[in-house]
C-alpha cells in the first residue's frame, strides 16, 4: 500500500484527524496553525503583516461606535480572506472568540440588564475578538522561522523560541483536552458543557480534567525542551 | 562526571576493548580478524564502568555499564522498563542533568558530542516547529550555519527518509510513521556520525517499522554509527551487530544474534467452558451498517456489520489511521457515525451517563486519567459517581485492585507510579464499577512484554470471574496469540475476520 502524499494511507490519515476533532467540546484542533499557500499575504514580509496586525489591533481598541466596528469587522475578512484561507480554518479559528462574546454579553446582561448591559457587551466582546483576529492571520500565513526572525528583533531570542514553540502545541493540547475530557465523562465526571453551566461541577473541571492536563503538560514542556536542547538550541544563547 | 571527547589517541586502547568483546561473543582470535564487522570498527564510542543515580532516587538507575561501540556498528539494546535503556542513551548524549555519576562515557574525536544526535521515543513532543522544512532546519540552524547550507542539509535529510516533497506541511497533518520519519530527519540535518533511537518503534504499525529499519539500513551504509533502545528487537535483526540485554542498569547479556529478551509465559489457555460468539444470547455490541466519512467526503467505514457477545475477548487490527480508534469512539458514544445503527446493551442512545458502569473505556496513555491523590480515591471515583454505598465501593475498590495486581500499591500516590503501575491503576480505575464491556485502545504503548502478558492475563482474568467482554484495538499482533477469541482486521474502512 503506498504511504505517500497521495496514496490511500495518507488521505486516511488526514481524513481521520481532522474527524478526531469533530466533538462537543470544540473543535480548535488546526486553530492558528500555519497554512501553505501563495497568496499576497503570504508574500508578505512578517515584519510589515506584524505592523499590519498591529494597526487593526489597535483601531479595534478605538473603534466604539456601531458603524467603525462593522468597517474593521470587513477590513479584518477582506484581511482574512484574501490571504486565501478557508472558510473552515475561520471557524476553527473564531469559535474560541465567539465564546468569550457570550459570555462577555451575558455578564454585561446580568449585571446591567439588557437593555443597558447588551450593546457594551456586544461592543467589549466584538471589539475582544477584533484585536485578536489579525494575529490568527499571521500565525496562519507566517512561517514559523518568519515568526522567529520577527519576534528576536522585539524579544530575546529564547522568550521568542518559548513563544513560538507554544503555538506549534495548540494543536496537540486541544487533542489531549479532548481526550481526557472523553475519558472522565466516561468515568462519570460532570464536565459536559451544559452541565459547566452549574458552579458545583467546576471541581470536577478542575480535578479531573484540568490536573491531568497540567501533568502532561508538565510532562511535554520538559519533553520539548530535552528535544530543543539536543539539537543544540542552548548552546547558541 | 566522567564525560569527556574521546580523542585519536585512544584508538588503540578502543580496539583492544573491541577484541574483548570480540572474546565475550566467543569469536576467536583468527576468527576475530577475519570477522568484517570487527575487523573495520574504530571505537566511536566507549563506557568504562558508569554508574548514574538521578537526583533523589534511592536506587542507582545504571550500575556499573561498560560498552565499546565501533564506528559503523549497530547495536540494539533491550531490556523490561524502567532498566535504564532511555537513561544509558541520556548519558552517551549527555543529557542527565544533575544526580550523581561516576565513570568514563568517551567518544572518538571524530565523533564529539555535536556529532551525537538523539531521537526520543515520543515523536510528537520531540517536533518543535509548525512546518517540516522549518522543523529540519532546526538543528542546523543552531550549528550557525550558513543559509545554503541548511538548505541543503534539510534537502538531504528529508530525502533520506522520504519525505521529499513535505517541506511546507504542517507536522500536524503528518501520519504517526511520519512523524517518526520527520523525527529522525531532524536529527540528520545537524550531521551527526553517530544516532542514538529511544523505542523508534513503539507507535508504529508493521508497513511503518519495515520503513524504518530500511531508512536505519541506509544510515548504516553510510556509515553511521547506531544504538537503538527498544522493546521489540524483531524488527532490528538483520540490521543489528550485536544485541545487548540492560536488566536493572546493568548489561547482563550481549549476543550477536537476535537473543529472547525475557521468558515468555505459557500461551492463554481458555476455560473449558467456551465463552465465544453465542449468537442464542442478546449481542452487547451490535453494529449495524455503520457508515462514516471524514470532512473530505472520503469514507471511514464503508458499512460495518458486527455483533459482539458477553464475555469475548475481541482483538480489532489495524494500521496506524485505519479508524480503530474512532470505531472504540463510535461503540462509546463519542463520535456519532453518518449511517447505521449503534446498539450498545441494548442502549440506542449512548450518552456516557447512560453507559456509566455499564461500558468502561481505557484510552491510550491511559496515566493521562489519573488524578486523585490516592489510589484507592482514583479507583473509587466511578464507584461514588454511581451512588453505590462506601462499603460496597470499599469491596469492589479492594476486588479491582487485587485484579489489576495493583492491591499493594492503594495507598501510593497515582502520579508517583511507574509506568507500569500507572497502567494497571487506570485499568483497575475503569474495571471497579464491573462493566459488560471493556473498550481498550492501544493499550500496550509503552509497556515491555512482560507487562503486556500481564496485561492480557488481567482481562483474561476479568472475563472468567465477571464475563465481561473485552475490546481491544491495536496495530500489532497480540503477545499471546491465543488469548483473543476473536480478531478482526479494519482495513479499508472494513471489519473482517482473520
Amino acid at each position: 500500500m503506498k504511504t505517500g502524499p497521495t496514496g490511500p494511507c495518507y488521505w486516511r490519515v488526514e481524513n481521520l484527524k481532522q474527524f478526531e476533532f469533530k466533538g462537543k467540546l470544540g473543535s480548535i484542533g488546526n486553530a492558528f496553525q500555519y497554512r501553505a499557500n501563495t497568496s499576497p499575504i503570504h508574500r508578505l514580509g512578517a515584519g510589515w503583516k506584524l505592523l499590519l496586525c498591529g494597526l487593526l489591533a489597535a483601531l479595534a481598541i478605538a473603534a466604539r461606535e456601531p458603524w467603525a466596528l462593522a468597517t474593521l469587522v470587513g477590513a479584518n475578512l477582506v484581511f482574512y480572506f484574501s490571504a486565501r484561507l478557508r472558510l473552515s480554518d475561520f471557524w476553527r479559528d473564531i469559535r474560541i472568540f465567539l465564546f468569550q462574546m457570550v459570555i462577555i454579553t451575558g455578564l454585561y446582561v446580568i449585571k446591567y440588564g439588557a437593555e443597558e448591559g447588551l450593546w457594551p457587551g456586544i461592543r467589549t466582546g466584538s471589539q475582544i475578538f477584533l484585536m485578536f483576529l489579525p494575529g490568527t492571520v499571521f500565525l496562519r500565513t507566517t512561517k514559523g522561522s518568519q515568526i522567529m526572525r520577527s519576534l528576536k528583533r522585539i524579544m530575546s531570542e529564547r522568550l521568542s523560541f518559548i513563544l513560538f514553540t507554544s503555538f506549534r502545541f495548540i494543536p496537540f493540547f486541544a487533542r489531549e483536552f479532548h481526550e481526557i475530557a472523553m475519558a472522565q465523562r466516561l468515568r462519570g465526571a460532570n464536565i459536559a458543557p451544559r452541565r459547566l453551566w452549574n458552579p458545583v461541577h467546576w471541581k470536577d473541571l478542575f480535578n479531573c480534567l484540568m490536573i491531568p492536563l497540567m501533568v502532561r503538560a508538565l510532562k511535554t514542556a520538559k519533553e520539548a525542551a530535552l528535544s530543543a536542547e539536543a539539537r543544540g538550541f542552548g548552546e547558541r544563547n | 562526571m566522567g564525560y569527556k571527547h574521546f580523542e585519536p589517541a585512544d584508538y588503540l586502547q578502543s580496539m583492544r576493548l573491541s577484541i574483548i568483546w570480540g572474546e565475550k561473543l566467543g569469536v576467536k582470535d583468527e576468527d576475530h580478524w577475519s570477522c568484517p564487522t570487527l575487523m573495520t570498527i574504530k571505537a566511536a564510542l566507549e563506557i568504562t564502568d558508569y554508574c548514574y543515580r538521578y537526583p533523589d532516587a534511592e536506587k542507582t538507575s545504571l550500575s556499573d555499564v561498560s560498552l565499546s561501540m565501533g564506528a559503523g556498528e549497530c547495536i540494539c539494546l533491550s531490556g523490561p522498563s524502567g532498566s535504564g535503556k532511555s537513561t544509558l542513551l541520556l548519558a552517551v548524549k549527555d543529557l542527565l542533568k544533575g544526580g550523581e555519576a561516576s565513570g568514563t562515557i568517551r567518544l572518538a574525536g571524530s565523533v564529539g558530542n555535536q556529532g551525537v544526535g538523539i531521537v526520543f521515543q515520543n515523536a510528537e513532543t520531540q517536533l518543535l516547529c509548525t512546518t517540516v522544512k522549518d522543523e529540519v532546519a532546526f538543528g542546523p540552524e543552531n550549528q550557525r550555519r550558513t543559509a545554503k547550507d541548511i538548505e541543503m542539509a534539510v534537502r538531504e535529510s528529508l530525502n533520506l527518509v522520504g519525505l521529499s516533497g513535505f517541506e511546507t506541511r504542517n507536522v500536524e497533518q503528518l501520519s504517526a510513521g511520519e512523524k517518526q520519519r520527520l523525527a529522525i530527519a531532524s536529527v540528520l540535518s545537524m550531521s551527526p556520525g553517530f544516532l542514538l533511537l529511544d523505542e523508534p518503534t513503539a507507535q508504529l504499525d508493521v508497513p511503518g517499522k519495515e520503513r524504518l529499519v530500511q531508512i536505519l539500513r541506509g544510515l548504516k551504509d553510510k556509515g553511521h554509527t547506531l544504538l537503538i533502545a527498544d522493546h521489540d528487537l524483531k524488527p532490528f535483526s538483520a540490521l543489528a551487530d550485536r544485541f545487548l540485554i540492560i536488566e536493572s542498569g546493568r548489561i547482563s547479556r550481549a549476543c550477536d544474534k537476535l537473543p529472547l529478551p525475557f521468558p515468555t509465559p505459557a500461551p492463554y489457555q481458555p476455560p473449558q467452558e467456551n465463552h465465544t460468539a453465542d449468537p442464542s444470547g442478546d449481542a452487547l455490541i451490535h453494529l449495524k451498517d455503520l457508515y462514516l466519512s471524514g470532512t473530505n467526503g472520503h469514507p471511514v467505514f464503508g458499512g460495518i456489520n458486527v455483533e459482539f457477545y458477553r464475555g469475548t475477548l475481541v482483538h480489532v487490527l489495524g494500521q496506524n489511521g485505519a479508524g480503530k480508534s474512532t470505531l472504540l469512539r463510535c461503540i462509546a458514544g463519542q463520535i456519532r457515525p453518518d449511517g447505521g445503527r449503534i446498539h450498545v446493551s441494548g442502549i440506542r442512545k449512548l450518552k456516557p451517563d447512560a453507559l456509566l458502569g455499564k461500558m468502561s473505556f481505557l484510552f491510550q496513555n491511559p496515566e493521562r486519567q489519573l488524578f486523585e491523590e490516592t489510589v484507592t480515591a482514583e479507583v473509587a471515583f466511578s464507584l461514588k459517581r454511581l451512588g453505590l454505598p462506601s462499603q460496597l465501593i470499599h469491596t469492589r475498590v479492594m476486588e479491582a485492585l487485587s485484579l489489576c495486581e495493583a492491591d499493594h500499591l492503594r495507598n501510593r500516590s497515582p502520579l508517583t507510579l511507574s509506568f507500569g503501575e500507572q497502567h494497571r491503576v487506570a485499568l483497575a480505575s475503569v474495571i471497579a464499577p464491573s462493566p459488560d464491556i471493556l473498550l481498550l485502545d492501544e493499550p500496550f504503548a509503552g509497556l515491555d512484554f512482560p507487562q503486556r502478558h500481564r496485561i492480557l492475563r488481567i482481562l483474561a482474568r476479568l472475563r472468567e470471574e465477571r464475563t465481561t467482554m473485552v475490546l481491544m484495538a491495536s496495530h500489532e499482533n497480540l503477545p499471546d496469540e491465543n488469548w483473543a477469541d476473536r480478531t478482526l482486521l479494519l482495513e479499508g474502512g472494513k471489519l473482517e475476520a482473520v
